[in-house]
């Protein structure tokens, strides 16, 4: 069963940049759970790969069966576009430049 | 005129060629419905005035003339662009998604921006941050999801097609529950340029329409290699309408999916509307087998984890600093956190702390690792199993429509929706769904035929052989 901390669900919602209020913590990490509990089943069958596939570092490297996928390379080239359109979006902006608050608290 | 309501793509043309309708007209038509009903439906965040869709309208190609409705995570120049999110309220898109280039191209008037679930996550269309959209046979249902409210439009008669995304089922689930037929094509056939990206291993723009004929229009105008999505297969411009002739490849083999037909869970109706199909390929001089894919049943797991770990890389880009949403902070990681507290929905938010916990070191091996690995073999499978059949036959869904509200409680059980349909995402492989009957409440079933990589023209073909023996098609919903 996978059993989430308190502090590990406070680690990865810094990791992912979203503040947690103190009331939306438990019922998300038993929702965590719930997904997570369901997610490990997923354990029962990996191995067989694990074994078929020795010299690779995780069993699954390399072209997955019935993929068509191929690698795409293309020219690295610079293509001009107007910034201004984009610069527009910004919900502060000065001249040329995005800005952000500062970085440092005093 | 109200014959016009639910009439098909192929009906338009005719009606435009013959000069009983202008262009213009049929606009103001549909206009007008998406006014008297919408309001109650609630399937479009958002629709445009008359003029500016008429705008740079040129009458050709293979849809000119003819209106549709773009999922909000699709990017349309110079309109707003929200994915149904707080976050993106106030965002436009500074350019055409590739598709959208290619409908306008063919002369398709795109109306609106649909409705859907926030960022696409969602089967019910319940986590959108603006409103909740209805299913036209039920009001007190949803329509599905994440492209409910592109689904529903189709399905009230207010457009006659819609473009939809799929990550895990987000297009053949809702059109199974509203009686219209839904394609998610090959991972590679379309051009995600311009797709918001929730998990691009998975992504796919897929299309709602009311026939099996009307889809393989569409997907003829939107298919093919595009220089802007390197993950685009070099397939060129194609006629998928070619092969519709209402019979089916002679000695087509079916593969019927015993697992799915047989799981926990299946509504006994829903069964025995797809055995009748089954009958009913078979009448058309299908050769059909029982098969099981044992793999399928570690889809939604391997679906859960891959998803999430992708979302929460995608996702990131959202931080209130070039575009979108900022929340008031003193610093600039305060900035971060509050912004994306106060802009994501729970549902999204959840998502990407289940993606970086799968992610993070003590945990990808158990997660990551292991759900690469089980793609493996759920690819293999389906290999080995296009090697006995041609395609494949389940269930889309294993129930009807459900109410609103019915998973507030057990969130599990609503991710748990996407069993039957996240296993093709995962492999890269088409499926479309097709209206197959209704239940005894008259709510619409439908069901599911899934071939190898590339293979829409049969699926299109069998398809519409397997309509033109039925009129489940032709039946719309009351009061529209």
């Amino acid at each position: 069963m996978a059993k989430i901390t308190r502090q590990e669900l406070l680690k990865i919602a810094h990791i992912s940049s979203i503040e947690l209020h103190e009331d939306e913590i438990n019922p998300t990490l038993q929702q965590l759970e719930n997904v997570l509990n369901y997610a490990q089943r997923v354990q029962e069958v990996a191995a067989d790969v694990r074994s078929e596939n020795p010299s690779t570092p995780n069993g699954y490297a390399g072209l997955r069966p019935g993929s068509l996928a191929v690698n795409v390379f293309r020219e690295d080239v610079a293509v001009k576009t107007d910034p201004k359109p984009l610069l527009k979006l910004a919900p502060d902006g000065e001249e040329d430049f995005f800005v952000v608050p500062k970085i440092l608290d005093n | 005129m109200n014959t016009l309501a639910f009439a098909t793509i192929t009906e338009l043309q005719q009606k435009l060629a013959s000069k009983e309708i202008s262009p213009q007209e049929l606009l103001s038509y549909y206009l007008d419905r998406f006014a008297k009903y919408d309001g109650e439906i609630g399937s479009a965040l958002e629709i445009f005035d008359k003029e500016s869709i008429l705008k740079d309208y040129k009458p050709q190609g293979i849809l000119a003339g003819i209106p549709g409705i773009i999922k909000d995570n699709i990017a349309q120049e110079g309109r707003n662009l929200t994915c149904a999110s707080k976050i993106l309220k106030n965002f436009k898109a500074t350019y055409d998604a590739t598709a959208t280039a290619r409908l306008k191209a063919q002369g398709a008037l795109l109306v609106g921006r649909a409705n859907m679930d926030e960022f696409a996550m969602g089967s019910s269309t319940e986590t959108s941050a603006y409103q909740k959209t209805k299913n036209p046979w039920d009001a007190t249902r949803v329509p599905g999801g994440s492209s409910g409210g592109s689904i529903a439009a189709v399905a009230a008669g207010l457009v006659p097609w819609s473009l939809g995304s799929e990550t895990g089922g987000s297009v053949r689930q809702p059109a199974a529950f509203c009686n219209l037929v839904g394609l998610k094509p090959t991972y590679g056939l379309v051009s995600r340029y311009g797709l918001v990206a929730y998990a691009s291993s998975l992504d796919q723009i897929g299309i709602a329409t009311r026939t099996v004929r009307d889809n393989a229009i569409v997907l003829s105008a939107i298919a093919g290699l595009d220089a802007k999505d390197s993950s685009t297969l070099p397939v060129e411009p194609t006629d998928y309408t070619k092969l519709l002739d209402g019979k089916i490849k002679p000695g087509l083999r079916i593969g019927v999916v015993e697992n799915a037909m047989q799981a926990e869970g299946m509504d006994s109706e829903v069964l025995a509307a797809i055995e009748q199909a089954i009958t009913t390929l078979e009448g058309l001089g299908a050769k059909v087998k029982r098969i099981t894919l044992p793999m399928m049943d570690y889809s939604a797991a391997v679906y859960f984890i891959l998803s999430r770990a992708e979302a929460a890389s995608n996702l990131a880009r959202f931080d209130g600093v070039r575009y979108g949403l900022r929340s008031k902070a003193s610093t600039l990681s305060q900035m971060y956190c509050k912004t994306r507290h106060d802009g994501f929905g729970p549902e999204v938010t959840r998502r990407i702390l289940v993606g970086n916990y799968v992610l993070s070191v003590g945990h990808a091996g158990e997660y990551y690792d292991n759900a690469k690995r089980v793609e493996r073999l759920m690819r293999r499978e389906y290999v080995e199993a296009f090697k006995d059949v041609d395609m494949l036959v389940m269930p889309t869904h294993p129930i009807p429509a459900f109410k609103f509200g019915a998973f507030d409680v057990d969130k599990l059980q609503m991710d748990l929706q996407d069993y039957f349909t996240c296993s093709m995402n995962i492999t890269g492989i088409p499926a479309i769904s097709v209206p197959c009957g209704f239940t005894s409440q008259n709510l619409p079933i439908g069901f599911q035929l899934v071939g190898p990589h590339l293979s829409e023209d049969l699926l299109f073909q069998t398809a519409h052989a397997y309509e033109q023996k039925t009129t489940w098609h032709t039946r719309n919903p009351k009061g529209f």
